[in-house]
């Protein structure tokens, strides 16, 4: 009945000062760096709701934007309160695995399609 | 040859629990052994006061033990205590419930409701402390399920205390509604009134908390699987294939947003007629059986179409009230003993996505 694994987070805490670093429940470490998944960002502001276009401009983006506060949402997701105040995205832990930049995972991966439930 | 204590776990070690798959012993099941030269006594505590096989664990424990040589006489005690889902952020929300249950479908008009209403009282008759919340806020019916006249009492600093009828804790969207009153809300307000149902009612220390969910996979499905890890969904459905179709849309809600689904119920399974006691299949039979086998859930159990659970909600008299001990009755016993069973099960599974420990 639990769903695999490798999607379930054990630990969301910090990598260093300003990146996020989740350990899986299957052992797997994931280190995000912080600008990196604030620009992932799936919200309505952030990715067009019908066509998936990035509406973001990553050079609005600060380059120290970090996270202030992270939340879960349910048991799916968590929501993340950025020191660029903003906090409308939920990071669903299927899509953050699918996101997790490590070589052994990136390698051969095409960018994950953002995915807003 | 004195008795031990050893001797006695060991005997009871022949106990399995038939949903848990391990025996009683390494379970933790067994308390408070006491031995006083030839007279035996202990506690079996299980997981849910709504355990069908209770009654044979305590004359299996008394037959087991009895038969260690130098035991004079066995007292067993049986108690229970549900074990609580893990998670972290639901117990700031609702800090002494244990466990919450919706109840949900795709369709509406399938008796969710009457399905929760009755599910409550059968937990809280075997001894649960339950709760019921009525989150369809557009068609609230639960009130006059439940025959609850009073509404709750509002304290200051917004705290709402709950009416119990039947030993159950009841909130609704029609305690604050005039009669023929509507509920006409964009989304932003639903989300405003489930926060406040969870967060805002005194419901206490509670070890299940149904949700009777309004149809359908809206706003207060995804809010609620939002605001707090819910312990698992319970779904409903008629036997047609329509029903069952539009059933596993509600299905995939609940998997996409990692909550468990604890099985499926077919509602108004059958008609027994009361004259000649003839069964007819009036939707077809067996669809959520069928249904649940190939979705690889647990099957709860069937409700027949009865017309006395009908009269006996319209009266605001659950059946399981009203004439416990009928065979529609029983029914709803059987699903609430499963869906008790079910929580356990998954509670003592320990893989929960819902205590993902945050240190950011």
């Amino acid at each position: 009945m639990n769903a695999d694994l490798a999607n379930i987070p054990q630990e969301i805490s910090r990598a260093n000062q300003h990146d996020i670093q989740i350990l899986w429940m299957d052992g797997h470490i994931s280190v995000f760096p912080a600008r990196s998944l604030r620009l992932d960002c799936a919200c309505a502001a952030c990715v067009h709701e019908m066509t998936g276009a990035r509406l973001l401009n990553p050079l609005s983006i600060p380059a120290d934007v970090h996270p202030q506060k992270i939340v879960p949402v349910g048991r799916y997701a968590i929501q993340i309160f950025w020191s660029d105040l903003h906090s409308t995205g939920i990071y669903t832990y299927d899509r953050l695995r699918a996101l997790c930049p490590c070589s052994r995972c990136s390698s051969g991966r095409a960018e994950a399609p953002p995915t807003r439930p | 040859m004195a008795v031990t204590e050893i001797a006695v776990l060991d005997a009871l070690r022949k106990i399995e629990d038939p949903d848990l798959h391990q025996d009683i012993v390494t379970l933790g099941f067994v308390k408070n052994i006491s031995i006083d030269g030839g007279r035996v006594s202990f506690t079996i505590e299980m997981t849910t006061p709504a355990c069908p096989v209770r009654e044979k664990f305590k004359s299996d424990a008394q037959s087991i033990v009895s038969r260690i040589p130098g035991v004079a006489s066995v007292d067993v005690t049986m108690t229970a205590a549900v074990r609580p889902n893990r998670s972290e952020i639901k117990n700031q929300l609702i800090p002494g419930v244990l466990n919450v249950i919706p109840v949900a479908s795709g369709k509406g008009g399938v008796g969710k409701s009457t399905v929760s209403a009755n599910l409550a009282i059968a937990l809280a008759r075997m001894g649960a402390r339950v709760g019921l919340m009525d989150a369809d806020i557009y068609g609230p019916s639960i009130p006059m399920i439940m025959g609850v006249l009073q509404g709750p009492e509002i304290l200051e600093e917004r705290r709402i205390i709950p009416p119990v009828q039947y030993g159950v804790k009841v909130i609704s969207m029609g305690f604050f509604l005039q009669e023929n009153e509507a509920v006409i809300w964009r989304g932003p307000m639903l989300i405003q009134m489930i926060t406040q149902f969870l967060g805002d009612v005194e419901w206490g220390e509670l070890d299940y908390l149904v949700v009777d969910l309004p149809p359908g996979t809206g706003d207060v499905q995804l809010t609620l699987c939002q605001k707090i890890p819910l312990t698992g969904a319970v779904i409903v459905s008629t036997p047609q294939d329509v029903a069952l179709k539009i059933a596993q849309k509600a299905i995939v809600l609940f998997q996409k947003l990692k909550c468990p689904v604890l099985g499926l119920v077919e509602n108004m399974s059958h008609f027994v007629c009361r004259h000649c006691n003839e069964r007819d299949d009036v939707f077809g039979n067996g669809g959520a059986r069928r249904a649940a086998v190939d979705l690889d859930l647990p099957f709860l159990g069937e409700i027949p179409l009865a017309t006395e659970i009908r009269t006996a909600s319209d009266a605001g008299c659950p059946l399981l009230i009203a004439d416990p001990s009928s065979p529609s009755a029983k029914s709803f016993q059987h699903v609430a003993e499963n869906l008790a069973a079910q929580v356990s099960i998954l509670n003592m599974s320990g893989v929960s996505s819902g205590d993902v420990k945050i240190t950011f």
